[in-house]
Formats: structure tokens, C-alpha cells, sequence
């Protein structure tokens, strides 16, 4: 895994040079990061008030309707992918030796697959046109942890300063490195 | 300005800012971002319905998520007054700061009407609710980037 890293972080550094020249601008950083945060508040808004309802707010709101707003929470999503490789070509090695960088986008992962099962296993009780307003109890615990694994998602990526990663020790990285090789 | 000078000496500021326990400003920082994905997220949620995303969608029942966004934006009341006591110079001597202070006086505003009169809510004020909220995220990510002083006398 860890020579995998050392050669993303490489492809990473050369695979758009335009793109790291435009995010060293004085503003091509800040723009990217609040266009990032933007999309957080779309993903967070649309799929939290979503998982909010299956939890039993506003129950009075069919789930069927509700779920329209689900495609703007995966704009946002598809915003912050957009932003976020933005970051990850123009710094890798701050991002892919960074633990919690590795969390963040294991909780991303997580929270697809926790969709997927969702709407593999209880969507179709949930929305069925005699379904009672509560939501099975698979539908609640899928929402609990599809909250649960985005604020930690949004945790990871604040976190992400405060793990910079350091040199490597002489005995050299882990299976997966939290921390920079050094160069043979 | 002696007053931001005496805050910033005190033991909470110095614990803000100098603290390396990840429960100080990692913890408050984080806070402040999950409260804002609630608060300006479920108001662009309320803002879409309006707008007219998801039409079968009872639009007054949506006044039923207010509470969530209540709780983000309470959280982000006081995250952000921690983040204050930490770096007050920082954030009261840019203007930018009170251009997020003003756009998010403008979202709450909103929001007060939103919650008398959902049924008929002019779609012109969902747009406002929208710049409001996308305003103040965007001003206050950019006050990492604008500031001119960082602490009382520097």
C-alpha cells in the first residue's frame, strides 16, 4: 500500500500542472475551499434533512417526496470531489500520507455503501404507497449512520491541518503510510 | 487596542489558540463546520422546496427541520464565540468579518419569516435566504486569507 501512495503522490504532482498553478494564484485556494464548503452544506443539507425525516422528523413529509431533494445533496457532493481533487493535485503528499485524510475517505466509502444498502434493503418498504409515515427500523439505522459518517467525514477534513505528515522513521512507513517515504 | 491585548492574554484565549489537546481548537473548529453544514444547508434545503425542487413535498411541513437548523446554528453561535476568544484581533479588525456577521443577520431574518409564513413564501426571498447563507460561508472561509492583524499589536 505504501508504494502504491508514494506512486499516487507522484502521478498526483505531474498530472495537471495547469490546475497547481492556477491553486498558488493568490486566490485559486480560497476559492476552492469555499466552493468546498459550499458543497458541504448542500450534501449535509439536502442528505442529513433526508436521513433526518427517516429518523422521524417531519413525519408528515411522504419519504417518496422528500427524497427529490436527494440529487441537490449529490451536486453538492459531486461539487466537493470536483473541489477536493483540486487540493489533492496541487499538494498530494499532504493528503495521501495524511491519517486522517485516509479516515475521511474511508468514511466517504463507508457512507456510499451505507446508501447502497439502504436502497438495496429498505427503500422500497419505506416509500411504498401504503407505507405508514414511521420508517422501518433498517431505514433508521441506515440514516443514523449515513449522519454519523458524514460529520465524521467533515471532522477528517478539518483535522486534515493538524496531521500534517511528518518524515518517515529510518525503518521506513507502515502497510499504509501516515507519514512522507523517504526518497531512495 | 488594550481590550483585545487583555483578552488575549487571558487563560481561555491562550488555551483557544495554544492548547495542542485536539479538543480545543480542532474540537471548536470542527463544531463550527458541522453547524455550519446545518444550519446554511437546511436553509438552502428550505430554499430549494420554495424554489420548487421536490413539488410534492408539503412545503409547510419543511418548517419541522427548523429545529435542526436551530441546533447548527446555536452550535455555530458558540464555536464561533470560542473561535473569537482565541483570535479576537483577527476577526474584529476585518471588515470581512462584519460583511458574515451582516449576511448571516440577513439568513436569521429570513429565516423569522420563513417560520410565520411558509405556505406563500416569496421565491425572491428563498434567493436571498440562498446568497445569505452561501454569502456567509464564503466570507467567513475567506477570513483565513484576508486578515491584517493576527493578535494585538502585530
Amino acid at each position: 500500500m505504501a508504494n502504491f501512495q508514494v506512486w499516487l503522490v507522484h502521478w498526483l504532482a505531474h498530472a495537471a500542472p495547469p490546475i497547481a498553478t492556477f491553486m498558488r494564484s493568490k486566490w485559486g485556494w480560497p476559492m476552492a475551499e469555499s466552493i468546498h464548503f459550499l458543497g458541504l452544506s448542500m450534501l449535509v443539507g439536502c442528505v442529513g434533512l433526508f436521513d433526518l425525516r427517516l429518523l422521524g422528523m417531519a413525519k408528515r413529509i411522504p419519504i417518496a417526496a422528500l427524497h427529490k431533494l436527494i440529487p441537490w445533496g449529490l451536486l453538492g457532493f459531486a461539487i466537493n470531489v470536483t473541489s477536493g481533487s483540486l487540493f489533492l493535485l496541487t499538494e498530494p503528499d499532504q493528503y495521501i500520507y495524511n491519517p486522517s485524510f485516509q479516515f475521511k475517505v474511508l468514511f466517504i466509502m463507508l457512507a456510499g455503501a451505507n446508501a447502497l444498502l439502504f436502497y438495496a434493503t429498505s427503500w422500497g418498504r419505506a416509500t411504498a404507497d401504503n407505507a405508514i409515515p414511521d420508517a422501518p427500523k433498517a431505514a433508521k439505522l441506515a440514516a443514523a449512520i449515513s449522519l454519523s459518517l458524514w460529520i465524521g467525514v467533515i471532522v477528517c477534513g478539518r483535522l486534515l491541518t493538524f496531521f500534517r505528515p511528518g518524515d518517515c522513521p529510518a525503518s521506513g512507513p507502515g502497510i499504509i503510510a501516515d507519514c512522507t517515504p523517504r526518497m531512495r | 487596542m488594550p481590550f483585545f491585548a487583555w483578552l488575549e492574554s487571558t487563560a481561555a484565549s491562550e488555551w483557544v489558540r495554544g492548547s495542542p489537546s485536539l479538543f480545543a481548537f480542532p474540537a471548536i473548529l470542527s463544531c463550527h463546520t458541522v453547524g455550519m453544514g446545518l444550519a446554511a444547508g437546511i436553509n438552502a434545503a428550505i430554499a430549494f422546496r420554495i424554489l420548487g425542487v421536490a413539488p410534492s413535498v408539503p412545503v409547510g411541513e419543511m418548517r419541522k427541520f427548523l429545529p435542526a437548523m436551530w441546533f447548527g446554528f446555536w452550535l455555530n453561535f458558540f464555536s464561533g464565540i470560542g473561535l473569537l476568544i482565541g483570535y479576537p484581533t483577527k476577526a474584529l479588525t476585518n471588515p470581512d468579518f462584519y460583511l458574515k456577521l451582516t449576511l448571516i443577520a440577513g439568513g436569521v431574518w429570513l429565516v423569522g419569516r420563513i417560520s410565520k409564513r411558509l405556505d406563500d413564501f416569496p421565491k425572491s426571498l428563498a434567493v436571498w435566504s440562498l446568497i445569505c447563507w452561501g454569502g456567509a460561508i464564503t466570507s467567513g472561509r475567506l477570513l483565513a486569507y484576508t486578515y491584517r492583524h493576527l493578535l494585538a499589536g502585530m
